[in-house]
């Protein structure tokens, strides 16, 4: 074998040169990865992350955006879109690797822990005063924290009890319960069986999801006079005698029979549910799968608990626009958040055209309502806008995520007989004290 | 001075310089290996152990992590219940994945190295799972699962039993979860096999047969021994995977019903990126890596050919 020689100078040479080569080249591609503008140079460009990304929604909204670029030649609207478990991510990643949007589009779940790390701009007075004028009130509270409201609220979702009309006739079932004393009676008998096999059942409790379980049991919970945390946000009040009954009254559906942990809401859209509590947003499944269409399905308010003087109440949660508060282009973000939710010509808002009319949502703004009414107005959707009244905001807390999951397990350990509702919802209370005197160190 | 221990103290320098040289060349063609290592494994490592120390929710800058200590690993060993169900989920799961995978893995292997028709076919059909995505062959076998439209169902319908629950039943999820992520990985672990049952002599195998030896014993004294090395291999690499579980158990049940197969990298994942609890989850990930690094030795040293 030939002997290796190799000068301590030749090495050294050698390594200088692959050393500046791969610097370079890690710098020039730094470079093209990374916005490189010069000051100055052409309009200034506006990032909008949205999780809007199928290519429908695209076809509603991107228009708006270049129509805003047309009246306003020195800005450019770049959209970035996720997927809605990646949101959150994006937002935490993008920020961490300094590539941050200026506008974000997000849950208003997260406002604590947004506004708690200090990632929100501070939106103007005069964008603040155009919100509470301009939204209801419950909405102005879903998009607050800390006294201070941090953006335009868009589209808005509340629950309410869905029946398939068929299903409910074929009972004998006039028309849905009102009361929780009419839903144990009346779910049990539109419940089937075929050779020992249950092929329908009255009532599904929607599984697997943490909104699916927690935001039906807490319109339940706010229908029976409970409460889900207390005004100072210093312990969570769920597992306290109201809200074990509103487990109760969903373990003894499964205990009836009305209630089968094996049934989905596949199943309701097949034609094998009688009734369930969801949201305004499932319109578009229903519209497409369930058999008789839209026309058979009935919205009717959420059953209250009238041994408790319980009044009907719903939830409701939102979603909005906000300013990264790292962005350089701050005063141009909030004026084209403002432009995107601010009526034109007495009518609608771009935003309020782009959820009616691409997202088939419920606008958030008041006159957005009005002016889509008609739309808005169909069987399915005006009992969602009508609810919206006296519905009650999701409860912003801190840890208010990890909260909701922790409950949403501990609910389903009852539904499947692993714990008591009591057991079940003090466990989910103790782990959620917790969380919130971590969040208040 | 002599001029012989001159020279002698001249050639000992040069031979110096040459071994000094020829060291030199070595660490030359392993550093480009290492920096990518040092970068892009250890680094990351040291990072993570740091982060682990203090609380973090990523929207906030690094340098003003609040330092909370060993408080994140106090907390999972000794307060988390979740996180306790989930290590013995895992457990539980790698325990049935390598057990089955590894079993069948062999057992096809052994019925295709023999002069079967369309062996060639078969071993292709045997691997498609494998080269298949695994999120696609999630969402496959969640449909056939569902409890009421799925196939499965519908052939038990036909054979005139009860219909099961399987992913919506606290007690079938884990065994569900187990026996899909089996199909998916069984052929991978066959080609293994296949090419340690190809490098076993014939002679061997003809010579057992000429001092009267049955398959069976053929088996025990001949395939399993010299299979060793395969099989060893076999199981570790399946045990690291297996500890690490996430997409199947992510769509095929997200963790649930309850936390009956929330696993500990999906828990990890949730504290992480839903929950915004870098420093707790980091901590996971350090504890995952002792187990891992534990088991692995442990397997090593149980399975490893004595000299």
């Amino acid at each position: 074998m030939a002997r290796l020689m190799v000068s301590r100078r030749r090495f050294l040479r050698s390594a200088a040169l692959t050393g500046g080569l791969l610097a370079g080249g890690a710098l020039t591609s730094a470079c093209q990865a990374l916005p490189f503008r010069l000051p100055g140079a052409g309009p200034t460009r506006l990032t909008v992350l949205t999780h809007w990304g199928s290519q429908p929604l695209k076809d509603v909204l991107e228009p708006l955006f270049r129509e805003y670029e047309k009246q306003n030649p020195n800005v450019q609207i770049e959209h970035q879109t996720v997927e809605f478990g990646e949101l959150l991510k994006r937002i935490t990643t993008g920020r961490l690797g300094g590539v941050a949007p200026d506008i974000y589009h997000f849950y208003n779940l997260w406002l604590p822990e947004f506004v708690g790390s200090d990632i929100l701009h501070t939106p103007p007075t005069e964008v603040v005063t155009e919100i509470r004028q301009g939204y209801s009130p419950s909405t102005v509270e879903g998009v607050t924290y800390r006294g201070q409201v941090w953006g335009f609220p868009t589209e808005v979702n509340t629950y309410l009890l869905i029946s398939n009309k068929q299903l409910l006739k074929e009972a004998g079932i006039e028309k849905p319960p009102a009361t929780w004393d009419e839903l144990r009676a009346l779910a049990p008998k539109a419940t089937r069986k075929e050779g020992g096999k249950v092929v329908q059942i009255g009532f599904l409790l929607i599984k697997g999801w943490d909104s699916g379980v927690v935001h039906p049991w807490t319109a339940l919970l706010w229908s029976n006079n409970g409460e889900y945390v207390a005004k100072d946000y210093s312990r969570v009040l769920f597992n306290e005698p109201p809200g074990i009954e509103t487990l109760e009254l969903e373990l003894d559906l499964i205990k009836s029979g009305a209630a089968d942990l094996g049934f989905t809401m596949d199943d309701f859209v097949a034609g094998k549910v009688a009734m369930t509590i969801m949201a305004n947003w499932w319109g578009a499944a229903l519209r497409k799968g369930l058999p008789g269409g839209i026309d058979n399905v009935l919205v009717t308010p959420i059953p209250a608990n009238a041994a408790r003087g319980g009044r009907s109440t719903t939830l409701q949660y939102n979603w909005l626009w906000g300013v990264d508060k790292s962005s350089q282009n701050r005063d141009l973000a909030w004026k084209f958040i403002t432009w995107l939710n601010t009526p034109r010509d007495g009518g609608s808002s771009p935003m309020g055209i782009f959820l009616t009319t691409g997202l088939n949502a419920i606008p958030a703004r008041t006159s957005d309502q009005q002016a889509h009414a008609a739309r808005l107005g169909d069987s399915f959707v005006k009992p969602f806008v009508e609810s919206l009244r006296s519905s009650r905001t999701e409860p912003i807390i801190p840890g208010a995520q990890e909260i909701k999951t922790v409950l949403q397990k501990q609910i389903e350990a009852a539904w499947f007989g692993q714990k008591s509702a009591r057991e079940a919802l003090d466990t989910a209370a103790q782990e959620a004290n917790r969380i919130l005197a971590e969040k208040r160190r | 001075m002599t001029p012989a221990p001159i020279i002698l103290q001249t050639l000992i320098r040069a031979r110096r310089r040459r071994l000094g040289a020829r060291a030199l060349a070595g660490y030359a063609f392993v550093a480009p290996s290492l920096l990518f290592l040092l970068i892009f494994a250890l680094g990351p490592l040291l990072f993570t152990f740091y982060v682990s120390l203090h609380e973090w929710n990523m929207l906030t800058p690094v340098t003003a992590m609040p330092f909370r200590g060993l408080e994140n690993y106090r907390y999972l060993l000794f307060e988390d219940p979740l996180f306790r169900q989930t290590f013995l989920n895992t457990l539980a799961f790698a325990l049935g994945n390598v057990t089955l995978s590894t079993v069948f893995g062999l057992g096809v292997a052994l019925l295709l190295n023999t002069r079967v028709a369309g062996r060639t076919i078969w071993r292709a059909i045997y691997f498609l799972p494998y080269v298949t995505s695994s999120v696609a062959v999630a969402i496959v076998w969640a449909n056939l699962y569902h409890p009421s439209y799925g196939l499965l169902n519908g052939l038990l319908e036909l054979l005139q039993q009860p219909p099961q629950r399987f992913l919506a039943s606290l007690e079938q999820a884990m065994p569900s979860v187990i026996a899909v992520a089996v199909w998916h990985s069984v052929g991978y672990y066959m080609v293994l096999f296949l090419a340690g049952l190809q490098s076993i002599p014939a002679e061997l195998y003809e010579a057992a047969r000429v001092d009267g030896a049955d398959p069976w014993r053929s088996f025990w004294l001949i395939t399993l021994p010299l299979l060793r090395p395969t099989l060893l291999f076999v199981i570790v690499i399946n045990t690291l995977a297996s500890l690490q579980v996430f997409d199947l158990v992510f769509i095929l049940t997200n963790g649930g019903p309850v936390n009956a197969t929330t696993t500990l990298v999906l828990h990890m994942y949730r504290t992480a990126f839903e929950f915004t609890r870098m420093g707790r989850a980091t901590a996971m990930a350090m504890l995952l890596f002792v187990v891992v690094f534990a088991i692995t030795l442990i397997q090593l040293h149980l399975l490893r050919e004595r000299e």
